[in-house]
């Protein structure tokens, strides 16, 4: 009778401590597993594919493990729809993944951040932009280390101003995000004194802008401001470099020009200016190390979307290493008020109250490559601060 | 004028497109849902070919040859053997070849967007009514103009014509006549293939070269040809320029209704003209 009764306390303690909040005494899983939810196909697809190369590389250079234990990664592809993001990210938590890591688009992302804050599961965002990721409370569990909307559009104003444009055409690809971003910019841009005189909301995904490249080079606008990204960007800028757009105005946007968008451009993206996540150019001894390991494992210079990731993996994987602790909420809190000081792009600190790491804007221009690098690369024009491009915390 | 033009281009690129689409479903009854993906291919190879060779022309031939030996190679070892069976199989094999097709581009060409230069002689622009036009889009519907016809005289005034329709109306009575008409049907799907890459070779200097691109063109070009007529080539030229206007006008004048539009249309015509507004009214016995 004594023996049951043992067994049945036993049986109920090991019961409620594995109940107890963030499973602090569970018994330590095999493998740490992150659940990578990623665009591989669909417009942003190139996008996720690079970000699965940076995280492999930060993965690889600790030797696989953290906490003592192997890293596995399991890598689903959202097809850059919420829809596949969320189904996938539900069966990756129930499959026992730590934490998430996505997605590339900020609806997926959005999506993917309402099922980790529901189940407690850490979130780490590296490429989708979106300024409502990282709103005062809108997750515990989320936290994004790579640039907001928000920053890119400061940028944009800013070089705006400090070229002296006078009369901006704005294109905007017709979805909510880039719909705020524009309607921002046009504000601030005409308190700063610059006249919009067009605007245009094509859709996204937007099979042919020829029209509306006829618009802009009929108006009287010196810059043309594009407020989308992707194959949209590609397409519009193409176009407008076979009238010759890109030559007589300056095209300019938040996120409109990389390596991998220019690649897709060809020549006409030559001059375009543009608001850069991180960029393998960034001369300090951290980020050549790693273009070096990159270059050697990949064979290709590193993406904005492949060191973004990277870094961020990096970052999170060192802060859950010093916890010491399987408990998830000792990583949130720990990297709530973590510091990167040897990151890719210099300093970045985590702001507790938003879960937006801060740090410096950079804005470049493209330029023709010079073997080994790509054939157009960005060149880094300007670093801003982060006190320039960051508003205060509201919350 | 310059709307006139730019829609005229649009259309007659959705018409390069949709031609092999509505040819193949007229000719064979097969809903190909690859044909988006046969486009791809066809870009990519335009693509690779060109960066290879630094010939345009070049390009374009072989991206349609190949994408055509493709488009046989589908037929013969997979179509045929399903042809009696339900439609359904059709749409499920045809849609596999989207996931199969992609996934080969993707090994051999990877994620990365790739760009095809336009050539040097089609790479200057005109004025038209106070717009700019690059030459290239007068070329598009230069060659839209010229398969539309080519199209017309091979299929209305051939003999290889009067075959196709012989054995898409009556199968099994060309087949009494000891004429070979899966030899027929197979040269129609190579054909419509061919159509699809070379609407992917012209197109390639027009927009980015990636995954994504089959998707973005492949909904107009199955409105393109619901509103022509299902299998009706005259009736894909009509429908493929409206479409290409009505697009035009609308990023004109209101960019974020363009598919608004596009669709109203679709459904407009749906709901009053199923059969399509350029089929010729069936009569009755």
């Amino acid at each position: 009778m004594l023996t049951w009764t043992r067994t049945l306390a036993a049986t109920a303690a090991t019961a409620w401590l594995s109940a107890a909040p963030g499973g602090a005494l569970a018994a330590e899983p095999d493998v740490f597993k992150i659940g990578g939810v990623v665009s591989l196909s669909g417009p942003y697809g190139v996008f996720g594919d690079d970000m699965r190369k940076g995280v492999e590389l930060a993965i690889e250079q600790r030797g696989g493990k953290v906490l003592g234990k192997p890293i596995q990664v399991v890598w689903e592809d959202d097809e850059t729809k919420p829809q596949p993001a969320v189904q996938k990210t539900t069966r990756l938590i129930s499959d026992g993944a730590q934490m998430i890591f996505g997605a590339v688009s900020s609806a997926s992302t959005i999506a993917v951040m309402n099922i980790t804050k529901q189940r407690k599961i850490p979130h780490l965002v590296t490429m989708s932009a979106d300024d409502k990721i990282t709103l005062p409370g809108a997750s515990r569990y989320t936290f994004r280390t790579s640039n907001t909307l928000g920053m890119e559009q400061r940028m944009a104003l800013a070089y705006a101003r400090e070229k002296g444009l006078k009369r901006v055409y704005g294109v905007t690809a017709d979805y909510q995000a880039t719909r705020d971003s524009w309607e921002w910019f046009r504000k601030e841009a005409e308190k700063a004194g610059i006249e919009i005189v067009g605007a245009d909301f094509p859709p996204l995904g937007n099979r042919d802008f020829s029209s509306i490249v006829d618009k802009v080079a009929r108006s009287p606008a010196d810059g043309v401001a594009l407020f989308m990204t992707g194959s949209d960007v590609i397409t519009m800028v193409k176009q407008a470099g076979q009238v010759k757009l890109t030559t007589e105005r300056t095209i300019f946007g938040p996120v409109v020009a990389d390596e991998t968008m220019a690649a897709g451009v060809g020549p006409a993206a030559i001059g375009v200016q543009s608001g850069v996540r991180y960029h393998f150019s960034v001369a300090n001894p951290v980020n050549l190390a790693f273009v070096e390991a990159f270059r050697k494992k990949f064979n290709e210079f590193p993406s904005s979307a492949a060191g973004e990731a990277y870094d961020g993996m990096a970052w999170w994987l060192d802060t859950v290493e010093a916890t010491g602790s399987w408990d998830k909420e000792k990583w949130v809190t720990a990297f709530e008020t973590s510091v990167r000081e040897n990151s890719l792009e210099g300093r970045k600190a985590m702001r507790a109250c938003d879960h937006q790491a801060m740090q410096d804007g950079l804005w470049g221009v493209v330029t023709k490559g010079v073997p080994p690098q790509p054939a157009y690369v960005m060149q880094i024009e300007k670093v801003y601060p982060p006190t320039a491009v960051f508003e205060d915390c509201a919350g | 004028m310059s709307t006139l033009i730019i829609g005229l281009s649009l259309g007659m690129l959705l018409f390069l497109l949709a031609s092999g689409l509505t040819l193949i479903f007229g000719m064979l009854g097969v809903i190909n849902f690859a044909h988006g993906a046969l486009y791809m291919l066809g870009a990519y190879l335009a693509f690779d070919i060109g960066q290879r060779t630094g010939s345009f022309v070049l390009a374009v031939l072989l991206a349609t040859v190949l994408t055509a030996v493709v488009g046989l190679a589908m037929e013969r070892f997979a179509l045929r053997p399903i042809y009696k069976r339900p439609h359904f199989y059709q749409l499920i094999l045809t849609f596999g070849f989207i996931l199969v097709l992609t996934e080969a581009i993707k090994l051999i060409w990877g994620l990365g967007y790739k760009e095809a230069p336009i050539p040097e002689l089609l790479a200057g622009t005109v004025d038209v009514g106070g717009s700019t036009i690059p030459v290239y889009r007068l070329f598009v519907i230069a060659v839209g103009l010229v398969v539309g016809a080519g199209l017309f005289l091979l299929l209305e005034r051939s003999t290889f014509g009067m075959l196709v329709r012989a054995a898409s109306s009556d199968d099994e009575m060309v087949r009494m006549l000891g004429l070979p008409a899966t030899t027929i049907r197979t040269a129609v799907f190579a054909l419509g293939s061919g159509l699809a890459g070379l609407a992917g070779a012209i197109a390639a200097p027009l927009f980015p070269i990636e995954l994504g691109m089959a998707t973005t063109i492949i909904i107009d070009c199955f409105i393109v040809v619901i509103l022509g007529g299902l299998g009706n080539i005259r009736g894909a030229v009509a429908a493929s320029i409206l479409i290409g206007l009505v697009r035009a006008l609308g990023y004109t004048l209101a960019p974020s209704w363009v598919d608004v539009l596009t669709f109203g249309l679709l459904i407009a015509t749906l709901l009053t003209r199923p059969q399509g507004l350029f089929s010729r009214p069936v009569r009755a016995a």
